[in-house]
C-alpha cells in the first residue's frame, strides 16, 4: 500500500511501476495461502493436543461449531452491515429439525438430517428476511432480537416438540456416512473434530471467494452507502435477503452439528444469550475480516471455557447473581464488547497483524481514548 | 440528433408535505447532447436527479427513458436500462479501493451470483476478469490508472470526484446524470473536467448536468434549462438564456 499523498503527478517511471504493483494486487491470493497453512495446522491438533491438555479439543470442536455460524453472520453484519440479534433461533431451528429427524425416524441418515436443518432454516430466514430487512439499524436489531425471543419461547412452551418442559430432546444418534459412524465425544473426540473443521474450512473458503467477487464488492457497497450502490446497479433488497439466507442456512448447520456432537439439545442453547454471543464473535474477531468469524469463534470459546473453570476457584464465595457461570458469560461479552468497540474496532485478526504498530504507540493511545471517554462522559 | 430522444421527463412534481420541491417540470433530453440543468440553491435541480433516478418518487407525472416508463422503477434496475449517476456530496465506497469502487460500477451489465462466485465457477471467474479489465480501463480515461490502488476515500477531493465519475462510467451508460461535478474543483481541475466530459460526449454518451459553474455550463452544453423554486422557467442555448431578464431575475433579484 502507498502512502503518498501529494496530487503532483508522477513520474513515468513511477506509473509502470505503480501498474505493475496494481496488476499484482489484483491477484493477491494470499488469503489463501493462509487458509491452506491454518487448515495444515488444525489438522495437527488432534495429534498434540491431548499431551498439553484436554481441554483442547473440547474447546476446539465448540470453536468450530460456533465458527460456522459467527462467519455467516460475519457476511451479514461485517460485510453488509446488517445486524442480527436472533441467529441462535436459526441454529435452534437447524439443531431441532436434524434432532427430531434421527430420534423420531428410525434409521433416517444424519447427514441427510443435517443438510435439511440448514436448508430449512435457510428457508425460515428467506420468509423472516424479506419483511425484516426492510428495516435499518436498531430496528432490525429490534426486530431479529423479537424473533429470537419468540422462537425459544416457543421451544420451551410447546410439549409436542418435545417431551421435557425445557425443551430437551436426547437420545440423538452420532454422524454417519457411507455406513462410517463416528464415535461419540466422549469415546474420541477426533472424528468429530474433524469432521467440524473441514466444514468450517470449506465455509471459510467459501465466504473467501464470495467476498473477493462481485457479490463481495456489492456487499461491502450497500454496507457504506445503499443508496450509493443502489444507484450503481447493486439490487440491495435481493443481496440482503440473500446473504441473510445464507448466514441462517449456515446457522442451521451449525445447529445440527452442535445437536449430533453433544447428543442432546435444550431450548436454553439458543437463546438470545447465544445471539449475542455471535456477535460479540463477530465483533471481536474483526467485522468485515475474512478471518474475523473464525478467530473470534474460537478465542471467545477458549475465553468463556477458561472463565467457566476458573471463576468458581477464584472466587468461591459469590454473590449470588454470579452463581451461574452463564450469567459471568453474559457480563463477560458486554464488557468485551464495549472494550473492543473502543480500543480495536477492528478485531484482533486486525490488531495481530498489527502487532509492532500498537506496541509502539499503545499506551498513549489508551490514555487518549480514556480522556475521549471522560470528556464525552461529562 | 434532435429527434431521437433518450430521456423524456414528463410533467414531474414532487411534494413536500405542502411544498412543492418540483412543479410540473417537463423537458427532453436527445441522445448525444449535453444539456444542463441550472438554478439558484432550493431549486430542486438535486431532487429532480433523485427522482429521475428512482432514489425518490415523485407524487405525479412520469419519466421515459428510451420509451420505457421508469417512474416507479427501482435505482438498480435504472442504471441497467442504461442511465448513471453521481451525486452532489461525494458516496465513494468506504474502504475500497478506487479500483475497486469502480469494479462496483460494473454490477449493471454483470450477473454471477452468490453460489457460483462461492464456488469460484469458471465462467465467474472470466466474469471477474471482464469487470476488472474495464474498472481500470475506465479509471484510465479519467485520469486515476495510477491512484487506482489507493482507498478511494483517501483520494484528494478533486480525484474523488473524478472516481465518482468513473464508477458511473463503469456501468457502460447511454445516459449520464451529474449533480455539480465542478463543486470544489480548482480553475485547472474544472478545465480537465470539461475536456473529459467533451470526450464522454464524443463516445456516444448523452450527458444531464447540474452545475453552478456558469463557465463550464456555457462552454460545453447545447441546450440549458434554468429552473427556479420547483419550476423550469427558461430554456434554449447558453447565449440565449444568459440574456433571458427572468434568469436574470431569479440569480440576482428584481433590479430596482
Amino acid at each position: 500500500m502507498t502512502t503518498s499523498g501529494s496530487g503532483n503527478p508522477p513520474a513515468t517511471a513511477n506509473r509502470s511501476e505503480k501498474e505493475k504493483s496494481l496488476k499484482h494486487l489484483a491477484r493477491d491470493n494470499s488469503d489463501y495461502v493462509i487458509l491452506l497453512v491454518v487448515s495444515l495446522f488444525l489438522l495437527t491438533v488432534p495429534i498434540w493436543a491431548d499431551y498439553v491438555s484436554t481441554f483442547i479439543m473440547d474447546a476446539m470442536i465448540e470453536a468450530g461449531i460456533f465458527a460456522i455460524v459467527v462467519i455467516g453472520l460475519n457476511l451479514l453484519f461485517g460485510y453488509a452491515g446488517q445486524i442480527s440479534l436472533g441467529h441462535a433461533a436459526f441454529v435452534g431451528i437447524g439443531a431441532y429439525t436434524t434432532a427430531l429427524l434421527c430420534t423420531r425416524i428410525t434409521g433416517f441418515p444424519t447427514w441427510f438430517a443435517l443438510i435439511l436443518g440448514g436448508l430449512l432454516a435457510g428457508l425460515i430466514g428467506l420468509v423472516i428476511g424479506i419483511p425484516v430487512l426492510r428495516l435499518k439499524g436498531h430496528y432490525l436489531a429490534l426486530a431479529t432480537l423479537a424473533f429470537g425471543l419468540i422462537f425459544t419461547e416457543l421451544l420451551k412452551t410447546q410439549n409436542s416438540v418435545s417431551n421435557q418442559s425445557n425443551g430437551g430432546i436426547g437420545g440423538i444418534p452420532n454422524f454417519s456416512i457411507f455406513g462410517l459412524t463416528l464415535k461419540s465425544k466422549i469415546m474420541s473426540s477426533t472424528g468429530y473434530y474433524l469432521l467440524i473443521w473441514i466444514i468450517a474450512l470449506l465455509v471459510v473458503l467459501f465466504t473467501i471467494n464470495l467476498i473477493r467477487s462481485r457479490v463481495g464488492r456489492g456487499l461491502r457497497a450497500l454496507h457504506s452507502s445503499e443508496i450509493a450502490a443502489d444507484t450503481m446497479g447493486v439490487n440491495t433488497r435481493n443481496y440482503k435477503v440473500k446473504v441473510f439466507v445464507i448466514s441462517a442456512v449456515l446457522a442451521g448447520l451449525c445447529g445440527g452439528l452442535w445437536a449430533l456432537s453433544s447428543g442432546r439439545i435444550e431450548a436454553s442453547m439458543f437463546d438470545l444469550r447465544y445471539s449475542i454471543l455471535f456477535v460479540t464473535m463477530v465483533v471481536i474477531g474483526g467485522m468485515g475480516n475474512i478471518w474475523g468469524g473464525m478467530m473470534g469463534a474460537i478465542a471467545l470459546t477458549f475465553i468463556t471455557k477458561i472463565l467457566e473453570l476458573q471463576i468458581p476457584q477464584w472466587i468461591p464465595n459469590r454473590p449470588s447473581w454470579l452463581a451461574d457461570p452463564g450469567n459471568i458469560a453474559v457480563v463477560l461479552y458486554g464488557l468485551l464488547l464495549i472494550l473492543f468497540m473502543l480500543f480495536l474496532p477492528k478485531g484482533i485478526t486486525f490488531g495481530l497483524s498489527r502487532l509492532g504498530t500498537f506496541s509502539k504507540q499503545g499506551g498513549s493511545r489508551v490514555k487518549d481514548r480514556l480522556r475521549a471517554i471522560r470528556y464525552r462522559g461529562g | 440528433m434532435a429527434d431521437d430522444i433518450i430521456l423524456e421527463i414528463d410533467n414531474i412534481t414532487k411534494m413536500f408535505g405542502g411544498l412543492a420541491a418540483l412543479k410540473d417540470v417537463e423537458f427532453s433530453v436527445s441522445r448525444g447532447e449535453i444539456k444542463a440543468v441550472i438554478g439558484p440553491n432550493g431549486a430542486g435541480k438535486t431532487t429532480l436527479f433523485d427522482v429521475l433516478t428512482g432514489v425518490q418518487r415523485s407524487t405525479s407525472g412520469r419519466v421515459f427513458l428510451k420509451d420505457i416508463d421508469i417512474t416507479r422503477t427501482k435505482p438498480h434496475r435504472i442504471t441497467e436500462l442504461g442511465m448513471a449517476r453521481t451525486f452532489q456530496t461525494v458516496k465513494l465506497f468506504e474502504g475500497m479501493t478506487a479500483l475497486e469502487n469502480a469494479m462496483v460500477g460494473c454490477h449493471s451489465w454483470t450477473k454471477r451470483g452468490f453460489i457460483s462466485n462461492g464456488l469460484v465457477l469458471l465462467w465467474a471467474l472470466a466474469e471477474e476478469r471482464r469487470i476488472y479489465q474495464h474498472a481500470f480501463e475506465v479509471l484510465k480515461d479519467v485520469g486515476l490508472g495510477t491512484r487506482a490502488a489507493e482507498l478511494g476515500t483517501n483520494l484528494p477531493y478533486g480525484q474523488m470526484r473524478m472516481l465518482e465519475m468513473a464508477r458511473a462510467l463503469a456501468s457502460k451508460p447511454e445516459i449520464l446524470l451529474l449533480d455539480e461535478p465542478a463543486a470544489g474543483l480548482n480553475p485547472y481541475e474544472t478545465g480537465e473536467l470539461s475536456s473529459l466530459l467533451l470526450k464522454v460526449r464524443e463516445s456516444g454518451v448523452t450527458i444531464l448536468i447540474v452545475e453552478h459553474d456558469m463557465g463550464l455550463v456555457m462552454d460545453i452544453s447545447d441546450e440549458v434549462v434554468v429552473l427556479d423554486y420547483g419550476e423550469v422557467i427558461a430554456r434554449g442555448t447558453p447565449a440565449e438564456v444568459q440574456n433571458d431578464p427572468r434568469v436574470i431575475e431569479a440569480y440576482l433579484g428584481i433590479e430596482a
